[in-house]
């Protein structure tokens, strides 16, 4: 009777335990998801915002066609990507396209004197922002996610329910802070 | 992060439930005290043996009674001060929501928004406090509406990363949870600091009349004061050293987070008369307070906030640098303008320029720039020659010309307004990002209420040899000018905004430029280079007055 007793105290126990392991892990997945959906936002709407700069600089620059032709390639390359590793190498590429755009347009006297010019370049500053914030924000869900599932009691129910590892976000540039930054 | 979300949510019910009871065990006590001083009055009859007063305890009767009325005070306090929370001080402090026209208040929403992405998608809301000081403040109420402001003049002198940082430290209190208590508590000494104005005024009038009223009055006075003061101990000084951290851990950028303290602490940081007794919403506090220079428990107390020798200390440790590189950068700082720069030289150049037009199969001409603008039958298309030269272009390949017709693309069908001396409609126009309508003709400027502050307080103009020769006439010729008061119907211009008369005066009497003001809606016409002139009095002031009084 006793044996009994404490056998089905254990199993509450153990049962109890494993539930709430769970579901903190659930709630730790989701934030992680929560937060991959918000670079997604961003991502698009740097998508969004690039052919209208380039429609607004293609009239003042006759000989730089070819680097408006890679900003446009690296942009429909990085909507076409699907997996994170693609996106993240993709975005990276738009990034680095973009900041030899904007040094061109350092270069043209009348393209920073147009105030049109100006507020897209500042969109698109803040929207790159947006995107390093959102992604610095994801990775460290991300990582906090898998720490959970790898130490002692998380790894055994991420086992049991087949949780896997979330890929980080990363850019290649080791300076991690560094944004593209527009000098005006 | 420095709490889970849970911890901070069970923080925030703790300091709002303690702030309650205190609330109520506060007016209890006053009451109490009152009803004291009263049974112990002759009023009250008390027990008087042979000449001898005896001090009495009031009955428990009415202590309940007190008690009770002081619970309901103390409940009718809480639900007028938490209601509508931010709209009330935001209104107390003079601060406005963002202006979607202005370029600078759009260049405060990106930076509010993109900390609100680093905080993981709360919505932040952004606010700007229309003055020349430096500051910042973050507000929550229990709803979870979040806003972020930060002055005119700490939009204007500081970098984008300086702002960045500031916004986060903002960012810091608001998730961090000490947001929402600070923001009651202000909106609890508020009505204290209210209702001790209004009862001071009111006393006034009173003098004369029974003392014992009186006597009352001062009692509740001083014991509001009392508590106007006693409420910031709830406010603890380390909130401010964590909302420090919190912007780092957000912006990955203690240098630049030091570089705005140290800006924001060598000048000036009030915030306007009201905003004093608010200063625990605020990153530094408005008013200079010696204490908070200080450490020890004493300061730790009795002040909101810690010493900025210790937050910027924190920082550079944190950057790996020393205080000396802090200020090398500070001497190299140099800002970068959101504002296009031909906007800066209101295209003086074009001014003078004339062209001949190929207009109905005939050349005509020369006209000035705001002359074509008004034309009416010229298209991108028409031919037209710059005087002075033989060439013959196109319209649209003339770069001032081109100008003219992107700026009508926008125009619509919508009501306009007239010029008043030209009665031709104004054209939307951004000045120092600050919107504002503009007559082609004559160059003058209607300017809304509430906006020429941030022109003023904005330096993005280059100012001409000309403007900086008038405006030092001005000062030095001041005494022989006199506004005239009260025009007569004839010369006063009407108002473009609401077609009322305006008035003639100056601007202020320290800037003796003088505009015309409507006294209807609050707007100012800027003759051309009125606005300007100004600008270079408000700009140069120092170095202008000097050479006045020499």
């Amino acid at each position: 009777m006793i044996i009994m007793l404490v056998l089905l105290a254990a199993i509450l126990l153990v049962g109890g335990w494993f539930f709430t392991t769970y579901n903190s892990l659930v709630s730790l997945k989701v934030r992680v998801e929560n937060a991959w959906s918000q670079i997604d936002v961003q991502l698009k709407r740097r998508h969004d915002l690039i052919p209208n700069l380039v429609e607004a600089v293609k009239g003042y620059m006759n000989y730089e066609k070819d680097t408006l032709e890679r900003v446009i390639k690296a942009r429909n390359q990085a909507i076409d990507a699907s997996s994170i590793k693609d996106k993240a190498q993709a975005e990276n590429f738009l990034s680095s396209t973009l900041k030899s755009l904007f040094a061109v347009v350092e270069r043209y006297p009348d393209l920073k004197a147009n105030q049109n010019v100006l507020k897209l370049q500042e969109e698109l500053t803040s929207t790159e922002n947006k995107i390093s914030f959102a992604r610095q924000y994801y990775n460290d869900e991300a990582g906090r996610f898998n720490t959970q599932i790898l130490i002692v009691p998380g790894n055994i129910v991420a086992g049991a329910v087949g949780f896997t590892q979330r890929d980080f976000f990363q850019i290649e540039d080791k300076t991690e802070k560094e944004v593209p930054q527009v000098k005006f | 992060m420095p709490f889970s979300f849970i911890e901070i949510e069970e923080k925030k019910t703790k300091i709002i439930g303690f702030l309650f009871v205190f609330i109520i065990f506060f007016y209890f006590l006053t009451a109490y005290l009152i009803l004291l001083v009263l049974v112990n009055t002759s009023l009250f009859s008390s027990v008087e043996d042979g000449g001898v007063r005896y001090f009495t305890l009031p009955s428990l009767q009415h202590t309940l009674i007190v008690f009770v009325v002081a619970s309901v005070v103390g409940l009718l306090h809480w639900w007028a001060s938490t209601s509508d929370l931010i709209n009330k001080i935001c209104g107390l402090i003079g601060a406005v929501p963002i202006d979607s026209k202005d370029t600078y208040h759009q260049y405060l929403k990106n930076i509010v928004e993109e900390v609100s992405v680093a905080i993981g998608g709360r919505p932040l809301e952004a606010w700007v406090l229309p003055s020349v000081s430096m500051n910042a403040f973050a507000l929550e109420d229990f709803n979870g509406r979040a806003v972020i402001g930060v002055t005119e003049g700490l939009l204007t002198r500081l970098s984008r990363a300086q702002i960045e940082a500031v916004v986060g430290h903002e960012a810091g209190h608001i998730i961090s949870g000490d947001c929402l208590s600070t923001t009651v508590t202000c909106a609890l000494a508020e009505i204290y600091e209210e209702g001790s104005t209004h009862l001071a005024s009111g006393l006034n009038k009173m003098r004369g009349r029974s003392s014992g009223v009186l006597v009352l009055v001062y009692m509740i006075l001083a014991v509001m004061r009392f508590f106007s003061s006693l409420i910031r101990y709830f406010i603890s000084r380390q909130r401010e050293y964590r909302a420090d951290a919190v912007s780092t851990r957000l912006t990955r950028d203690p240098l630049s987070l030091a570089e705005a303290l140290k800006l924001i602490s060598t000048n000036w940081r009030g915030s306007g008369a009201q905003g004093e007794k608010l200063q625990s919403i605020f990153i530094m506090n408005p008013a200079y307070n010696g204490l908070d220079e200080k450490e020890g428990l004493f300061s730790d107390m009795f002040s909101t906030h810690p010493p900025i020798k210790n937050r910027i200390g924190i920082l550079l440790n944190m950057a790996h640098l020393d205080e000396k590189t802090l200020e090398e950068n500070l001497k190299n700082f140099k800002r970068v303008s959101p504002i296009a720069e031909v906007e800066t030289k209101i295209e003086e150049s074009d001014l003078g320029r004339k062209w001949f037009a190929f207009i109905g199969q005939e050349w005509q001409g020369p006209f000035g720039i705001s002359e074509l603008k008004n034309m009416p039958a010229l298209t991108p298309e028409d031919w037209v020659r710059p005087d002075g030269s033989q060439g013959v272009i196109h319209a649209y390949e003339d770069k001032a010309l081109l100008g003219l017709f992107s700026k009508d693309a926008g125009a619509g069908d919508k009501e306009k307004s007239l010029c008043p001396h030209c009665k031709v409609s104004l054209e939307e126009v951004t000045y120092e990002g600050a919107p504002m309508l503009k007559c082609n003709y004559c160059q003058g400027v209607f300017v809304e209420e509430g906006k020429v502050s941030r022109i003023l307080i904005r330096q993005d103009k280059q100012f001409s040899e000309e403007i900086a020769r008038l405006g030092k006439t001005l000062i030095s010729e001041k005494q022989k000018f006199a506004a005239k008061q009260g025009t007569d119907n004839v010369w006063a211009l009407d108002c473009p905004k609401c077609s009322r008369k305006m008035l003639r005066q100056f601007f202020v009497y320290s800037y003796p430029v003088e505009v015309d003001r409507c006294a209807y809606c609050g707007g100012t016409w800027f003759d051309k280079y009125e606005l300007e002139i100004l600008q270079y009095l408000y700009e140069n002031k120092e170095v202008l007055f000097k050479q006045g009084l020499t």
